[in-house]
């Protein structure tokens, strides 16, 4: 008999933790690795059973397809193969600009919530906060009818100004946390430099919540790049389809080839996925603080 | 605008001169169409038959009392939330006491949390169907490699199957809000009081139900009512994942209504089906609000 001091405990809470963590690791990344490696193989090995879990014959042909499809591609799901490029460039654009244009926007409203005390600045912020949770479906029928009125639909226009205000409660929240921790001092000093309002944001506030900025347009622009619903009522052709649409339409036909559709699937989530790796902490503070997603 | 002007400007005047792009902006493009859509939602009104537009009333509203359709994508909603929603908080609470201890690897697993986060709710569905696929996909090579299965499986052929392994899939794009939102609250509980409740002889369980518990009140009450939202309104993973089949049994009212929409142009139908919708999220949305309120998080 093994003998086993006395006071020996079997640490079964890290045992525990430790199972758990491995699971939890798996659970995450599995599924995620399983379309990364589809996308790097050809289409008879991602057709094989049992599968091939490392790709026994890395290709990147799925990826040239979209630039330089093969007779095969070029004619099953064609469409879609050929819209990608032109897709990742319009969601690039459009994500892009609504993260601009919602801190051009937000920064006022921020501020005014920040160091402004005027009447009904809490029902305001409810405001916001209750547009955030007012879900899409509710507005994108009479929005959809009000963008063919104004002839608007299939451009970047209608898809930014929607973004927009989905993203701009979000924004504000988030700003005005960030403005409000600037020091009143630095503020104070611009004032007695004689500058003015916009000259005291530019070089004193803006710079000093800098990483609010970068918090708030990163939102923008994953809640941008990211929706579906709007996208798919109103793009029609490769002039604004963006990624979203693209996948569905990948998704959605019969006859697409698992692999490219694959690819266009990590081609659509490698921007924000870049983003999520680098501003890892903002983001995590900012879901914390404003209960971000939705 | 000078700096004098400013100056002179009341305090009021300002706050409101400054919140005017982004108020007229959300007049616009939010209450404008929220307002516009109820007046459609009155009306017969197919794009299809632009002639046949006629106002009717609450008719549209009154139908959906024996719309079958409209009722069995209730249901079919009601159980995706409730499955939904006790998964993810059940795995979500599990996963945010797991990432509270320090461990080996603990913040890679805190990087790794956030990737079902960056992706898109379409590109989830789509990975999704490349693992539960019939002939190729990755769960038959994994239960098959196992031995659990003797034959591949088609998962989503079933109307059960279907519906679960939705869930499975919009859980999994979820968990990390879920996962963030509690463990931030994991971390506002004092050291002190798990030490006190040791010198007690309290057990795991109760200190688990003593301390924890109530601490994590606040925190699981804000997820229960978002993910609710979310599930509520999901609509990407499960276009892309199902569709809405076999059948209807993935047929949440969110893509009911789309499918209104933009299969059958009955924009006047789909509006009433959309302001459905709405009034039931404006019930969830206003407990949240007022939740915030209560606890202090709306100081201005």
């Amino acid at each position: 008999m093994t003998t086993i001091p006395l006071r020996y405990r079997v640490p079964w809470k890290k045992i525990a933790v430790y199972a758990l963590a491995v699971v939890f690791a798996l659970y995450l990344v599995l599924p995620f690795y399983w379309i990364v490696a589809m996308s790097f193989m050809p289409e008879v090995d991602a057709n094989s059973v049992p599968p091939q879990w490392i790709p026994q014959h890395p290709t990147l042909e799925n990826y040239t397809a979209f630039v330089d499809p093969t007779g095969a591609q070029a004619m099953v799901g064609s469409r879609a193969v050929r819209e990608t490029p032109f897709a990742l460039g319009n969601s690039l654009l459009v994500a892009l600009l609504t993260a601009v244009l919602n801190l051009v926007l937000g920064v006022f409203a921020a501020y005014s919530f920040s160091r402004i005390r005027f009447r009904g600045s809490q029902v305001l912020l409810m405001v916001y906060l209750l547009t955030r949770m007012v879900p899409g479906i509710a507005i994108i029928i009479p929005y959809y009818l009000l963008m063919r009125e104004l002839d608007l639909l299939d451009t970047y226009w209608a898809l930014i100004l929607s973004y927009t205000t989905f993203a701009l409660p979000v924004t504000i929240w988030v700003l005005k946390d960030f403005f409000r921790a600037v020091p009143r001092e630095l503020e104070d000093a611009a004032k007695v430099d004689r500058c003015g309002w916009f000259r005291m944001m530019w070089s004193v506030v803006l710079p000093v919540s800098a990483p609010g900025l970068v918090a708030a347009a990163v939102f923008a622009f994953m809640t941008a790049w990211n929706e579906f619903m709007f996208a798919l009522f109103l793009t029609s052709t490769a002039a604004s389809k963006t990624m979203p649409v693209i996948a569905a339409n990948f998704a959605t036909d019969i006859n697409t080839q698992f692999t490219v559709m694959a690819a266009s699937g990590v081609l659509a989530v490698l921007p924000p996925l870049v983003l999520v790796l680098i501003f890892q902490r903002l983001i995590v503070q900012g879901m914390a603080a404003g209960s971000v997603k939705g | 605008m000078t700096t004098s002007t400013v100056r002179q400007w009341s305090d009021n005047t300002r706050g409101y001169a400054m919140n005017a792009p982004a108020l007229i902006a959300i007049l616009l493009l939010v209450a404008y169409p929220i307002g516009y859509s109820f007046w459609v939602s009155l009306h017969r009104d197919n794009l299809a038959q632009p002639a046949a537009r006629k106002l009717i009333g609450l008719d549209n509203y009154l139908s959906l009392v024996d719309d079958p359709a409209f009722l069995a994508s209730l249901r079919v909603s009601a159980l995706f939330v409730l499955v939904v929603l006790v998964v993810t908080v059940v795995l979500g609470l599990v996963l945010a006491l797991v990432l509270n201890e320090t461990f080996m690897g603990r913040g890679v697993l805190r990087s790794l949390v956030l990737l079902p986060w960056a992706m898109p709710g379409v590109v989830n569905g789509l990975m999704w169907r490349t693992v539960f696929d019939a002939k190729t996909g990755a769960l038959n090579g994994v239960l098959t490699e196992l031995g659990w299965i003797d034959s591949y499986q088609a998962w989503l052929a079933s109307e059960s199957g279907a519906f679960f392994f939705t869930a499975f899939a919009q859980v999994w794009n979820t968990l990390p809000f879920t996962v963030i939102i509690l463990l931030a609250g994991l971390s506002t509980i004092p050291r002190e009081l798990y030490d006190a409740a040791t010198v007690d002889r309290a057990g795991v369980v109760q200190r688990f139900r003593q301390v924890t518990v109530p601490w994590l009140l606040h925190p699981l009450l804000i997820v229960l009512i978002l993910e609710t939202m979310n599930a509520f309104r999901a609509f990407d993973t499960i276009y892309v994942l199902t569709g809405g089949g076999p059948g209807d049994a993935t047929t949440t009212v969110a893509l009911l209504t789309v499918q209104r929409v933009l299969t059958y142009t009955d924009v006047g139908l789909g509006s009433a089906y959309a302001w459905v919708i709405t009034l039931i999220t404006l019930v969830i949305s206003v407990a949240y609000v007022g939740l915030l309120y209560r606890r202090g998080s709306f100081e201005v």
